[in-house]
């Protein structure tokens, strides 16, 4: 898939575990793992802003496009 | 679910093993039947239900064996589409319909409806014009006067099962929405 996530980047340069990130945002590990194994067809934007509030950055810095060869 | 519907669901669904339990013993006398056709020529005039084909047979044993491959072909596949209707009934989950699984059997049971009403009509068409031959076949009707209802219910039980199918793909990239 064309878009790359990049939480467990993110997640380790906050230091944060996926259990933590988990309560902050208010979302299950399950989904949470789809998201960050990049298996999610779609991210809500609510969804988007609750992991970059927790993280303290940017969309961009989570989401990163790469051209399909 | 309400306890309605759900009590309407499971009548259905013995109702529908009771269907598939006679067209199963209609099938499997009428495979005996072939069989025993083949070796013993003097039972044609007794088969299942005591259909008499014996005129039939000493007209034109192709007509005889050709009609009766159409009549237990189609008794076959209506008992195998009723099995398909049991399996879907009894692991459909109510609470969450909307599988890869359900969406497949209501698409078997569409090609199963739909060819049993194609192969009902041709077995028609083929009776009548077997007539045109002085073989009488009106008998035999009873095996496909219903083809064109099978055509229409196979009809739409296809489009039926496109919009499941769609609504599954809705459901998983629902689910796989964070």
């Amino acid at each position: 898939m064309p878009i790359i996530v990049n939480l467990d980047v993110m997640m380790a340069k906050r230091k944060m575990s996926l259990n933590e990130l988990s309560e902050k945002v208010g979302l299950t590990l399950s989904n949470l793992s789809i998201l960050k194994t990049g298996k999610a067809k779609a991210i809500r934007f609510s969804t988007l802003e609750a992991i970059c509030k927790a993280l303290n950055c940017q969309p961009g810095d989570i989401l990163e496009y790469v051209e399909e060869t | 679910m309400s306890k309605t519907n759900n009590f309407v669901f499971w009548s259905l669904y013995i109702v529908a093993w009771l269907i598939f339990v006679g067209l199963s013993i209609e099938a499997g006398g009428l495979i005996v039947n072939f069989f025993f056709s083949l070796y013993n020529p003097d039972l044609v005039h007794n088969l299942y239900q005591k259909l008499d084909l014996s005129a039939m047979y000493q007209q034109s044993k192709w007509a005889f064996y050709g009609m009766y491959s159409f009549i237990l072909f189609i008794a076959i596949l209506k008992a195998v589409m009723f099995y398909m209707v049991i399996r879907l009934m009894h692991n459909m989950d109510l609470k969450k319909p909307f599988s890869t699984f359900v969406a497949k059997q209501i698409m078997l049971v569409s090609y199963f409806t739909l060819g049993i009403g194609l192969l009902s009509y041709i077995a028609r068409q083929l009776a009548e014009n077997l007539t045109h031959h002085d073989i009488v076949t009106d008998h035999l009707n009873q095996f496909w006067e219903d083809s064109q209802a099978f055509i229409l219910m196979g009809a739409v039980i296809y489009i039926i099962a496109t919009i499941f199918k769609k609504g599954v793909d809705l459901q998983n990239e629902n689910d796989l929405t964070v």
